[in-house]
């Protein structure tokens, strides 16, 4: 029996610059208890078609032609509800579980009255008791412990509980439809499976129908039953799972699949060269990059524990850092990149303590070490075209043999990145997608050849279908310019593919370190085993394991929270690691 | 059209058919947003009043603000004062009690109103990116000091501090007293300023000067200033205003310039020679206008640039 019917919905935004058809005749049906996601890259559509059921267009959108339809209804076309009736509707037949619970979440009320709140807007006053005790049925069904949480305030909870919080709320009148949108997006992968199968649990519990919103081909192989794929506002694909991910019809939906990597699956580089190019060698064997017992504290807390570890760059190689928010990661890269001073020990780069340096020896050292950062909106300065970005460090580290020379070597590390000069340069960072800002971002590092380049999550923010190629220019940085590379991630598949070692950073500790074949591949260490069982992929005979998995590998996480153990697998040549 | 294509490849592309050519028309605004309806409304009439001035120089005698240089108490031309006199055009908007020629008055006081407002706001504006800039950007001790100053001189009354100053120096030039009220006016731009660059140090682009190996002197002035316009112009019509109010407000209360005419001197004048009395409203009445003129124009401005800089301000 379908629940939620779309019928040739079109939502349209009129703008200043014209009407935006954000969903073009969209038509799908959700049966009771099943699970329908919906995917597609940021301004698909998919976010803008859920909450059209609910009538919750973000202003001054509005749905143009179509109908919905929610069968439990007497009326069942929504569209023709009055606004009272409407809002009757909201939360009781279809609620909305938001992306952040953070921002969701009343910051100065308990847990439980913000439940209470929900209840009496639809079913009027009732008694303590009787609240209480639906709350408490709410927020055991999230797996929560109702005589705690419930008490507490928002900021007293984890990201993953006040997610779980967030559900109990839209599960707690019963609904026949949940809207899921990106629940998980700002979790991490072990509370992202331990959330996701919470949510499917209630779900299945109560018999409701789940829209879930993402973007994550892996995720929604996970969790959903049917999936719709979303581009430029049209449905261009929708099927049961399976079909989907095993035979894909659609180009896109093909992409969206591939761009996904896989642990142990294809390599999405190039092969090696026969000869790859040589790297930086000192005549005394003075290591490239060498951490000494560095550490990093911020008041209270520490960020980074002691450790020490020497890169030489003989032969150039990229060695992943990888690991959870929090797990001081991107304090090591600032680190080396002398952003920062080290509480303890020293960072040097070819023998000299980077932050003692005099201000010509200041110079050289930006110019051999470079940087990509997560977020290619920002590093571009909105006042200027992209050019500035390329031809101020240029010419500041005296590369430049005058403006003919400085326009070549552009054009040139453009094509390198696989950009067409004409259509990036002499342009406005904002008339540029994210993909290829960081794409020049990687050009303007091969311009300027340093020896050894931080690479700070340059892909997360990066539509997943440029994923792989922006790894893949970063790599062929490697290969081709002899650039040793930092790589900082949190995405164990990405760095099992390109890196050449890999240390896993668990709260400031490294906790497995090794080549990535062993790590990855065959991990040893408890936190490292739970963060790759967690990995969503999109593979369905994989079992992602049940609530009760997630939990036990939560209390085990617990439980070796406090002692810190290394395991070292393999080494490389070149590379050494040790802590003190 | 293009553009907005480039930014979002994943977006549908706007579809302008079907549209009314009003809405076209108004669109068509949307593309330039200097073309604000507010903001050419504000900076028409602050030009009318700069006009006045220029045009009042070449066309109009301003020896007439002296004393005697007609019949006293004449009414705007066409209408009757209490002597049963009527206004002719030798004195189109009449005179005052001692015989002063108001639109003369006006022609040399009300851009010397505008001119205090605009020098304090701009000695002001320089105090304050520079004071906001080394407190955002040194941090440390220098920011300590920058912001307990600026906080504390926030909540001191400037009136307060420049009446004494004025009553105790007395007669002083337009140029001082503009320097004496842009002490009062630099507190809001330094902490506005110093806000922003606290934001955009960790900016993305920012970081990404500093490993070009920019100097600091290149990260404020080059990367970061060029994008506080927005906020520079804002603060800077708005501190406009303020030193204007202030100094009407000290000319008013006799404290300003004696020998130059302001407005707020010239209705200083009205109210001491019972001008409300005698009802000679346009002795007071015609400079308060002017000046109601110029505060409404520089809020059409601020306005204006406040949709210039934040798109979504802007409304269909």
């Amino acid at each position: 029996m379908t629940i939620l019917d779309f019928k040739n919905v079109s939502i349209d935004f009129p703008t200043s610059t014209g009407i935006v058809h954000a969903v073009t005749d969209v038509s799908l049906s959700i049966g009771e208890g099943r699970r329908i996601g919906f995917i597609g890259e940021s301004g698909s559509g998919k976010t803008t078609t859920a909450l059209s059921a609910m009538r919750m267009l973000a202003s001054p959108g509005f749905v143009s032609g179509g109908e919905i339809h929610l069968h439990s209804l007497p009326e069942s076309n929504l569209l023709k509800l009055s606004d009272e009736d409407m809002r009757n509707v909201r939360l009781s037949r279809i609620s909305y579980i938001p992306q952040g619970a953070m921002n969701s979440l009343n910051p100065v009320m308990r847990i439980e009255n913000q439940i209470w709140d929900g209840i009496v807007a639809h079913e009027g006053a009732m008694a303590e008791e009787e609240l209480r005790q639906r709350s408490n049925r709410a927020l055991e069904s999230v797996g929560l412990d109702p005589d705690i949480v419930g008490q507490l305030y928002p900021h007293e909870l984890s990201g993953g509980m006040k997610q779980r919080v967030c559900i109990a709320i839209g599960v707690c009148l019963d609904p026949d439809l949940i809207i899921a949108d990106e629940p998980t997006s700002a979790l991490d992968v072990i509370t992202q499976r331990h959330v996701m199968q919470t949510l499917r649990d209630v779900q299945g519990k109560i018999g409701a129908g789940l829209i879930l919103i993402g973007h994550d081909m892996g995720l929604m192989a996970q969790s959903v039953d049917e999936i719709g794929v979303l581009k430029k506002g049209e449905l261009v694909e929708f099927g049961p799972v399976r079909q989907i991910i095993e035979d894909p019809q659609h180009p896109y939906t093909r992409e969206l699949i591939s761009s996904v990597p896989l642990v142990g699956g294809e390599s999405f580089l190039d092969p090696k060269p026969a000869t790859p190019a040589k790297g930086y060698a000192t005549e005394d064997g003075t290591p490239l990059l060498e951490l000494r017992s560095v550490s990093k504290t911020y008041g209270a807390v520490t960020a980074l524990h002691p450790m020490s570890f020497s890169l030489d760059g003989e032969e150039p190689k990229i060695i992943s850092i990888v690991g959870q928010s929090g797990s001081g990661k991107s304090t090591m890269g600032s680190l080396m990149l002398g952003f920062n001073e080290p509480s303890t020990g020293a960072v040097l780069f070819k023998g000299h303590d980077i932050n003692r340096q005099s201000a010509p020896e200041a110079l050289a050292f930006r110019k051999d070490v470079q940087a990509v950062f997560q977020d290619p909106y920002a590093c571009f300065n909105p006042f200027y075209r992209v050019n500035h970005a390329l031809k101020f460090p240029f010419e500041r580290f005296g590369l430049s043999e005058g403006p003919a020379h400085v326009q070549q070597a552009m054009e040139d590390a453009c094509r390198a990145v696989g950009l067409a000069p004409e259509t990036v340069l002499g342009r406005y960072p904002h008339q540029l997608s994210g993909g290829q800002r960081q794409r020049l971002i990687v050009a303007r590092a091969l311009m300027l050849s340093p020896k050894l380049l931080i690479a700070d999550e340059p892909v997360s923010m990066v539509d997943a279908s440029l994923r792989a190629t922006i790894l893949k220019n970063i790599h062929d940085l490697k290969d081709q310019h002899g650039i040793s590379i930092v790589y900082i991630t949190h995405d164990l598949a990405t760095a099992y593919h390109v890196s050449d070692y890999v240390m896993v950073l668990y709260k400031g500790h490294v906790v497995e370190a090794g080549p990535p074949k062993d790590v990855i591949g065959d991990p040893q260490h408890a936190y490292t085993k739970l963060l790759i069982s967690s990995i969503p992929w999109p593979d369905l005979d994989r079992d992602w394991g049940s609530s009760e998995d997630a939990e036990a590998g939560l209390a085990e996480l617990a439980r070796i929270d406090g002692r810190h153990e290394m395991i070292l697998r393999s080494t490389i040549p070149g590379f050494s690691l040790g802590v003190d | 059209m293009e553009d907005r294509n480039a930014a979002a490849p994943e977006t549908a592309a706007p579809d302008m058919t079907g549209l009314s050519r009003a809405q076209l028309r108004r669109m068509k605004r949307f593309e330039n947003p200097w073309l604000n309806p507010k903001l050419l409304w504000g900076l028409g009439l602050l030009l009318g009043i700069v006009a006045l001035g220029i045009l009042g120089r070449i066309f109009w005698d301003t020896e007439m603000v002296f004393t005697g240089s007609g019949l006293p108490r004449q009414a705007p031309v066409g209408i009757e004062n209490l002597r049963g006199q009527v206004g002719s055009w030798a004195h189109p908007l009449g005179t005052d009690v001692t015989g002063k020629d108001i639109l003369a008055l006006l022609i040399v006081g009300a851009p010397n109103s505008l001119y205090v407002g605009v020098l304090a706001s701009l000695i002001g504006m320089s105090i304050g990116i520079f004071l906001g800039f080394s407190a955002g950007f040194i941090g440390g001790r220098t920011d300590d000091v920058i912001r307990v100053g600026s906080d504390v001189m926030i909540t001191i009354p400037p009136l307060l501090i420049l009446v004494v100053f004025q009553a105790a120096y007395g007669d002083i030039s337009l140029t001082i007293m503009a320097i004496l009220i842009a002490c009062f006016v630099w507190q809001s731009p330094t902490r506005l300023i110093r806000a922003q660059v606290l934001s955009m140090r960790e900016s993305g682009y920012v970081q990404m000067a500093r490993l070009s190996g920019a100097s600091t002197w290149h990260i404020m002035f080059r990367e970061m200033l060029p994008n506080l316009v927005p906020y520079l112009f804002g603060s800077f019509i708005a501190n406009v205003t303020t030193s204007i109010v202030t100094a009407v407000g000290l000319e008013v209360l006799g404290l300003g310039p004696q020998r130059i005419p302001t407005l707020g001197r010239v209705i200083y004048d009205a109210i001491n020679s019972g001008a409300l009395i005698q009802n000679l409203w346009w002795w007071w009445g015609i400079p308060t206008l002017l000046l109601a003129v110029m505060f409404i124009g520089l809020l059409l401005v601020n306005l204006g640039l406040d949709e210039v800089s934040n798109p979504r301000l802007r409304r269909l």
